[in-house]
């Protein structure tokens, strides 16, 4: 491809059964698919494993590097041969950059010249990125959110642009075939207590059906919610495939997304929901979110025709109230959210912005090269 | 050219060669009109009259500390910050690249100051820069850059794809790569170990009044072959043969000392403690022989070379790295590395079986014509000149540096000690 610009997503992780199954890797799984929508980049994504390998997946070659820090936990892998190979990129989207190996892959960056984007996606908090100026060695960063972006705290003073998602709004999409349920109310999310599942069930209206999607990730506080249940419509399904999960979007009246500064047990979350995934996927079948006001939720959902936003259990119980009652959302909310996502949060939009961003790092590297 | 030289010792402080040869290259090419700074390190002794005006001591020193931690972890400390990183020195060096501005920079010996982040640091700068080696440096630090290290400083002998490196022998060359188990990415440039034969005075008649005088010079260790000599000296002692032996330098001397009143040798054999290379130059014209059986490492060796100069012949291991430059019969006597070879040697020419005489001629010769300092020196100049030219990005004036050098510094330590 003449003229392509040759880009590399450094990750720490890759979405695989062979690496890890979790938010931050699918991201970049999205990512990619995103900016191929565009043309004109040849990506590759670059990460550490076990054992050295390359292949193609979709829309990239997935090239792996030893670890050479093996013990230091899946945000601290490191590779010495990851040297020379950041030399083989016009420009390198660094993710997880608040970690070590972010900050490891920042320096390789620089030491190259090759000019490096970088975005937090929860992994950590490295003080010698954060606090100690190794993030101002970047030459852009793009954060997943206002609220990822605030939680840098000024340290990167820099080109920089919040971009939420993509979503894949192909796969996530309505289906008129298949008839909503108006008293089912969904929850999508780990079984953890910063994610608030306790305080949707301490709320729900008793003419209300709550579904709760998610793997157990916590067994005291699974416990927990069983306990609350008790008396309540309230049904779990912890081992959904992509397609159950697809159906059950399809099929609900409307998305709750509760998670939470202060869980349960009253301990603080430093980094509650970067982005909330899940809800802009809900969102894009056609599902109204109700939103706490934890980390980027609000962002979410600008428009209150297709969602709200509570802070305390009783607003969430009274907006649920309002649910139950057919007070909320309006008939036309389910279009309004979903075409709000594609045209804010799809891949086509994001992968739009994603290329310009690149390009405009690329011709004008914040320290030159 | 406004050359920066960077060296972990310089003059009063030396161990060996290796740091006189840097004051001697330094000194020369100011000579010749250059402008020339030394970066190095600090001195506990007092500095000579004739010290350069352009040294510039802010390097600090975490190796060869006389006293040194028990604790364990502290010593790890030490010899990482030796070895690999030292931010004081990389931060040093980074100011020193900014405020002097050189055409190139002239690195000697980078172990003991954190070597390995600064080859990265002139890797990095685009600066031209030329590794003057006369150890195996180069080895001994990336032994130091472990693991994931190696992607922040550099991994093997890779990491100096764009300096130029000088040995001062091939022996040396085979010897890094072999400890490196990897191979120079560049040409390596042999310029050999020197010495002015003008420094020294006619030789005085060989065997004067039918004893044979041999010497030696240099640090007084078992690697630079003094247990041989002491040996070697009780054999010929009990053969009735008439020598003497005197040894100038520094190190286990009173150990030394003993050995040889334990061998019933120190009515032969003299220790003297340590003299200027220019008084050495002056002495050897007395001795029949200069005694040289280092360790088979030895990158090169001065010493025997400025004995050649006057005209004292060596007898040395065979296979050390001088003895790529001179031929065994004709400029030196030749030895396997053992007492019984050395005590042949010295039989040979204290029975005068050897032309002492004519090899002490032919050895004179061969510094004049080929390693002599002039002649080094202006091959040294031209692989600097060539380096200074070569066409560069230079990122030296690029702010991010001071914080790049700071991430790959706590991060490497993260990776060693985390």
């Amino acid at each position: 491809m003449m003229g392509a610009l040759r880009i590399a997503h450094l990750t720490p992780t890759f979405f695989s059964d062979a690496s890890v199954i979790g938010g931050g890797e699918r991201y970049v799984d999205y990512l990619v698919r995103a900016l191929a929508t565009t043309g004109g980049f040849i990506q590759d994504v670059v990460s550490i494993g076990t054992a050295a390998s390359t292949r193609s997946i979709a829309h990239a070659t997935l090239r792996v590097f030893v670890n050479d820090a093996p013990r230091a936990g899946a945000m601290g892998g490191v590779s010495a041969s990851l040297r020379e190979a950041i030399g083989d990129y016009d420009l390198v989207h660094i993710h997880q950059s608040l970690t070590t190996s972010g900050a490891y892959c920042t320096a390789l960056a620089r030491s190259a010249g090759v000019p490096a984007v970088g975005t937090d996606l929860g992994g950590g908090a490295d003080e010698l990125m954060l606090r100690r100026g190794g993030i101002e060695l970047l030459d852009g960063v793009i954060s997943i959110s206002d609220f990822a972006h605030r939680l840098l705290g000024g340290a990167f003073t820099g080109r920089a642009e919040v971009m939420i998602g993509p979503v894949d709004t192909d796969a996530f999409a309505p289906d008129p075939a298949v008839a909503r349920d108006p008293r089912m109310v969904l929850c999508v999310g780990r079984i953890l207590p910063h994610k608030g599942v306790d305080r949707i069930i301490d709320a729900l209206p008793p003419d209300l059906t709550l579904v709760v999607l998610g793997r157990v990730y916590d067994e005291a506080y699974h416990a927990l919610l069983l306990d609350r249940a008790q008396g309540r419509d309230v049904r779990f399904v912890h081992d959904a495939d992509d397609a159950a999960l697809l159906g059950f979007y399809r099929r609900a009246a409307i998305l709750v997304q509760a998670s939470t500064a202060r869980d349960v047990y009253g301990r603080a979350i430093e980094k509650p929901e970067l982005m909330g995934l899940t809800t802009l996927e809900a969102m894009a079948c056609g599902l109204p979110a109700i939103v706490s006001d934890a980390g980027s939720l609000p962002e979410l959902v600008p428009d209150p025709r297709f969602g709200r936003v509570f802070s305390t259990r009783d607003d969430l119980a009274a907006l649920l109230g309002a649910v139950a009652e057919g007070r909320w959302p309006d008939p036309g909310a389910a279009s309004l959210a979903r075409d709000h996502v594609v045209a804010t949060h799809g891949m086509v939009a994001i992968g739009e912005r994603l290329a310009a961003f690149y390009r405009a790092v690329h011709a004008a590297p914040r320290w030159g090269r | 050219m406004r050359i920066l030289v960077v060296s972990n010792l310089f003059p009063p402080v030396v161990i060996g060669g290796y740091e006189l040869g840097c004051a001697k290259a330094a000194a020369g090419l100011r000579g010749r009109g250059h402008d020339v700074r030394v970066l190095t390190t600090w001195s506990h002794l007092p500095r000579h009259a004739e010290a350069l005006p352009g040294e510039v001591r802010r390097l600090d020193l975490p190796w060869l500390i006389p006293e040194r931690p028990a604790d364990r972890g502290a010593q790890a400390w030490l010899d990482y910050a030796a070895m690999c990183s030292s931010l004081p020195n990389t931060m040093a060096l980074l100011d020193e690249l900014r405020a002097f501005r050189p055409d190139v920079v002239y690195a000697w010996n980078l172990v003991g100051i954190g070597g390995a982040a600064l080859v990265d640091l002139l890797d990095i700068s685009g600066l031209p820069w030329v590794w003057h080696l006369m150890d195996r440096a180069p080895a001994d630090i990336m032994a130091s850059v472990t693991d994931g290290i190696g992607g922040l400083f550099g991994q093997g002998l890779r990491a100096l794809r764009r300096g130029k490196v000088i040995a001062m022998s091939r022996h040396l060359v085979d010897e890094i790569e072999y400890v490196a188990d990897d191979a120079f990415p560049i040409p390596v440039e042999i310029i050999p170990g020197w010495a002015d034969a003008a420094d020294t005075l006619p030789h005085l008649p060989y065997l004067r009044g039918g004893v044979a005088r041999f010497v030696t010079a240099g640090a007084m260790h078992a690697h630079k072959g003094i247990d041989l000599i002491l040996e070697a000296s009780r054999m010929l002692k009990s053969e009735g043969l008439r020598f003497e032996v005197d040894l100038f330098g520094a190190g286990e001397v009173s150990h030394y000392i003993g050995l040889a009143q334990s061998l019933q040798v120190q009515d032969v054999v003299r220790f003297h403690g340590p003299r200027t290379q220019q008084e050495l130059m002056r002495l050897y014209r007395s001795y029949d022989a200069f005694l040289f059986p280092t360790h088979e490492r030895e990158p090169f060796g001065f010493a025997p070379i400025e004995a050649a100069a006057a005209a004292t012949p060596p007898i040395m291991t065979a296979n050390c790295g001088a003895a790529e430059r001179l031929v065994g019969g004709v400029h030196c006597l030749k030895i396997p590395r053992s007492a019984e070879a050395l005590a042949g040697a010295m039989r040979q020419v204290a029975a005068r079986a050897v032309d002492i005489a004519r090899v002490g001629r032919a050895a004179r010769r061969l510094v004049e014509e080929d390693l002599s300092f002039r002649r080094c020196l202006d091959r040294i100049e031209a692989v600097l000149r060539e380096t200074s030219s070569k066409p560069s990005v230079r990122r030296v004036d690029d702010p991010s540096l001071t914080a790049l050098a700071f991430l790959k510094h706590n991060l490497s330590v993260r990776l060693r000690f985390g």
